[in-house]
């Protein structure tokens, strides 16, 4: 997703104050590392400063300790990305030291170092931020050493494996200081204007494939997620929520037998905030998870159903889409509307001459997308501690979550107890699976909420039941394009997707504007279209929808890159060639001429009963092309065998992770092209756990070849753009294989858990 | 009230018999690196050794459980010395990890009964939302 830079920032900067330094416990230099948010120039802020203004957008602290210690303080989340490593990587490279000489520990929340975790933002937006911190840090343990020796020529000193080198110019004797004695003088001294940033061809660290940090806590048992977090005297809750989207509570039913409680919860937004008059759940406290969960599901509740509910029905969604469609107000995305005029004015105003130039279209094409759940490994879950006073009033509260919005989850507890935000610790587990759910606070609130009903630290948990009918899903879409052909080249492109706006529903989107969510994807794409238009039409359905891995492009890519096979086909032209021939922006096609390298050894030489097929895609400033090898053992099934997946994402951190990210996010994109699906009937989910929302297992693992471009670009995403060309691919293949295009996902939809036993 | 012997140590639970296995031993006696992912026997997150057999956490009654040695991921081995666990270091395998320790549990089962690396492969069925499958496969080729 591309969140608005005030969201990205963490939403709500708090009042910095030097609080946020001493709570470290720092002993040595902190650097606490801002990045304006206009011009090139950076502040950095040494603990004896003055601190950083909150208009500052600010991304890391840097320790060095007087006791040794190297320390980058994290303040996003790691949920399988390699956030963590890929930052201490930067840190280590421009600091001097060594790979095994840092740590990463998790901050709390802070104004500095806190960030909201989408976007594939973690480590390439703190690209520059942390070099410039890093390096500062080393210039001011160079400046404390030059105190000490009276010579402020820069060119006598190095530093090397957390040590500061002098060599006397005259005697050439050499003098050498630990980091650690140097730290204290170091958090005194001026960072000068040059930092003598690393040149890119001489990294040690960045660009290589070191062992992740969190790795060997995650073959042990010991990585603490949010699900594991174990306080004295807690008790644990499970959530039944209303089974129909947007029912309330009618009555507080009794506390069943074995029960310590049942508590009321009211309904939140994305940032918290209690949405009015809406209780819809009761959480059941028990004395464990199982009997908490196990009585919530018995649990006997009346609901006060909304009077229709034909805006969360599959059926009747799909109805709406497809009027809206032939009939709707479209919104227009591309060609940016100039000023003077609305996205839906000049929609109006375009639309006859794109129909003129399409005539009769080459193709025209519907492409139906489904509704899709998060599934993460881990289900959401709360911890939440609240100290009263002995009137009961709260006084402070401390929260572990598994969050990728760690600074919401101190606004959602300070608005529902009261309690001031310094008085709110939260602590960021590690999270089994983030995938853009976890950004939410519906979770974080209700365990607030139990928590100051029962007046004791409580766990709440959610069963796997609950997670998939109260999630917030991928947008359903319905998606039109028509084009024409003229001697093998695009002449006219008119393309119209209809579907709900997440921004909108968060009320993050002005009245009458296009949802960059709903549209990325679909604009901006590196081939001539000709005389062209991308439309939007909002579609007011009543399903919560919300960020999933990669968010719109999951929907776009399908839709453009299975039309531009379908072209290719029409134009009886190879589908690589066709994109070469029609293709403007020269990265995309150097990625895909690798693709096609890549993949020709194979290609061309399939056996029968095999096809391929290729699609491309930028998402968050990457790259990405995708080769498929499918055969179809019967009718009905589809093996994928082989995929050559090529990427360009600028600077590479650590090429193991963009591959271990390339390979995750192709096999959640087979999830979804083959199996993936949520239905509503009524509004109520129809699919509520793995056994009927199948996902791939080992056997169903195709061989994945994975080559990244070398570059000197900005580093830029690598946790969401794998997903986005599979499923075209996929499509492009089948059609290749089996003379049928598919434009409808998921390809067998009503899967079972996959599963032999 | 039952004796439970989880790596290697007794403990006397006083839960109700019916209490899966998996919330006693993540909520009754502290050991969460045995996840929750489905509740219904299909994900596989929930995996320990009973008598050195894979099984589901998630739908073995304690009292089923009462009088077995129960190996969890805590308990196999000391200081990660176990060759699937150095595999799985070896080959960078978790993401998020979430899924992990009954990956780790299913193979460790699996080795137990003699299997070698494809052979394991054929007993491993787990789900992986993050997709650490490939490395997976490569973990295990050398065990
Ligand atoms: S939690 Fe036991 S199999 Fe999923
Ligand atoms: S590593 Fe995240 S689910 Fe397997």
């Amino acid at each position: 997703m591309t969140l608005p830079a005030e969201i990205l920032a963490g939403a709500r900067a708090p009042a910095m104050d030097r609080r946020g330094f001493l709570t470290l416990g720092a002993k040595g230099l902190v650097v606490a590392f801002a990045m304006p948010l206009v011009g090139r120039s950076a502040v950095v802020h040494a603990q004896a400063a003055t601190p950083p203004t909150t208009q500052q957008l600010a991304n890391a602290y840097v320790q060095v300790g007087t006791d040794g210690s190297i320390t980058l303080w994290f303040g996003g989340s790691e949920m399988g990305q390699g956030a963590m490593s890929g930052l201490a990587q930067i840190l280590a490279e421009e600091l001097m030291v060594d790979w095994n000489q840092v740590t990463v520990k998790q901050a709390g929340v802070d104004p500095i170092v806190s960030y909201l975790t989408g976007g594939s933002s973690a480590v390439s937006r703190r690209y520059g931020t942390l070099r410039n911190a890093a390096a500062a840090a080393r210039e001011l343990l160079i400046a404390a050493a030059m105190t000490k020796t009276g010579d402020a020529n820069r060119d006598s000193y190095a530093a090397k494996s957390a040590t500061v080198m002098y060599t006397n110019p005259v005697s050439h004797l050499v003098t050498t200081w630990p980091y650690s004695a140097l730290a204290t003088l170091a958090a005194s001294q001026t960072v000068p204007a040059d930092l003598r940033l690393t040149d890119p061809g001489k990294f040690r660290l960045i660009g290589q494939p070191v062992p992740r940090v969190d790795i060997p806590s995650k073959v042990d048992g010991s990585a603490k997620y949010g699900i594991d977090t174990w306080l004295p005297n807690m008790v644990f809750a499970a959530i039944k929520h209303c089974p129909v989207i947007g029912g309330t509570l009618a009555s507080t039913p009794s506390k069943p037998s074995g029960a310590v409680a049942v508590v009321p919860c009211k309904a939140s937004d994305t940032r918290g905030a209690v949405t009015a008059g809406s209780v819809n759940a009761v959480a059941v406290v028990a004395s464990n998870t199982w009997l908490a969960m196990r009585l919530a599901n018995n649990l006997s509740v009346s609901w006060k159903l909304p009077a229709s509910t034909a805006g969360v029905d599959s059926a009747a969604i799909l109805a709406q889409a497809q009027g809206l469609m032939a009939g709707g107000q479209a919104l227009c995305a591309e060609p940016a509307p100039p000023t003077g005029t609305t996205p839906a004015s000049y929609a109006t105003q375009l639309e006859p001459a794109v129909k003129a130039a399409l005539g009769t279209p080459t193709i025209d094409a519907t492409y139906t997308l489904p509704y899709l759940a998060h599934a993460t490994m881990e289900v959401v879950s709360c911890t939440v501690n609240i100290v009263f006073s002995t009137a009961g009033v709260a006084q402070s509260c401390e929260i572990w979550a598994p969050t990728q919005a760690a600074a919401w989850v101190q606004q959602t507890a300070a608005g529902l107890t009261g309690v001031a935000p310094t008085q709110i610790t939260v602590h960021t587990t590690f999270l089994g699976g983030g995938l853009g759910r976890k950004i939410e606070q519906d979770y974080v609130s209700q365990a607030v909420q139990v928590a100051m009903a029962v007046k004791k630290p409580v766990k709440l948990t959610w069963r796997r039941e609950e997670d998939f009918a109260h999630d917030q899903y991928r947008p359903f879409a319905l998606v039109n394009v028509k084009a024409t052909l003229a001697s093998g080249r695009i002449a006219a492109w008119s393309y119209r997707n209809v579907s709900q706006a997440i921004l909108g529903q968060r009320g993050w989107l002005p009245p009458g504007a296009v949802d960059s969510q709903a549209t990325e994807g679909s604009t901006g794409l590196p081939y001539n279209r000709g005389t062209h238009i991308v439309e939007w039409v909002p579609l007011p359905a009543g399903i919560p929808v919300g960020f999933w891995r990669s968010v719109g492009s999951s929907i776009n890519a399908f839709a453009v890159e299975s039309m531009i096979d379908e072209l290719a086909r029409a134009a009886g032209a190879d589908p690589f060639q066709f994109r070469y021939d029609n293709m403007t922006d020269d990265r995309a096609r150097a990625v895909l001429w690798a693709a096609d390298i890549l993949s020709s050894s194979w290609r061309n030489s399939l056996p029968a009963g095999h096809a391929w097929g290729v699609a491309i895609a930028e998402s968050f400033g990457t790259w990405v092309a995708q080769v498929v090898d499918i055969s179809q053992p019967s009718a009905g099934s589809m093996k994928v065998n082989r995929i050559a997946c090529v990427v360009d994402c600028g600077t590479v951190i650590n090429p193991d992770s963009v591959q271990a990210q390339m390979q995750g996010g192709i096999v959640h994109a087979m999830n979804a092209a083959l199996w993936g699906q949520m239905t509503f009937t009524a509004g109520k989910a129809a699919q509520l756990n793995f056994n009927n929302y199948r996902m791939m297992r080992i056997n169903d693992m195709p061989q994945i070849t994975v080559q990244i471009m070398q570059s000197t670009n900005p580093p830029s995403g690598i946790g969401e753009p794998g997903v986005p060309p599979l499923a075209p691919a996929l499509a492009n293949a089948y059609a290749r294989l089996t003379g049928t295009r598919v434009r409808t996902l998921p390809f067998f939809a009503g899967a079972g858990s996959g599963s032999d036993d | 009230m039952y004796s439970l012997n989880v790596n290697g140590v007794s403990h006397s639970v006083n839960v109700d018999g019916s209490t899966p296995l998996l919330w006693v031993l993540r909520d009754v006696l502290g050991l969460t690196g045995t996840k929750y992912g489905c509740g219904i026997e299909v994900c596989g997150a929930c995996t320990v050794l009973v008598n050195g057999q894979p099984e589901k956490s998630c739908d073995m009654d304690t009292s089923e459980a009462a009088g077995k040695t129960i190996v969890t991921i805590e308990g196999l081995s000391a200081n990660r010395s176990h060759p699937a666990q150095q595999a799985w270091i070896a080959h960078q395998v978790p993401q998020c990890g979430y899924c992990q320790s009954g990956m780790i549990m299913a193979c460790a089962g699996a080795m137990q009964a003699g299997h070698h690396g494809n052979e394991i492969l054929s007993e491993m069925n787990n789900i992986c939302v993050c997709g650490t499958y490939a490395r997976i496969k490569d973990a295990v080729q050398g065990l």
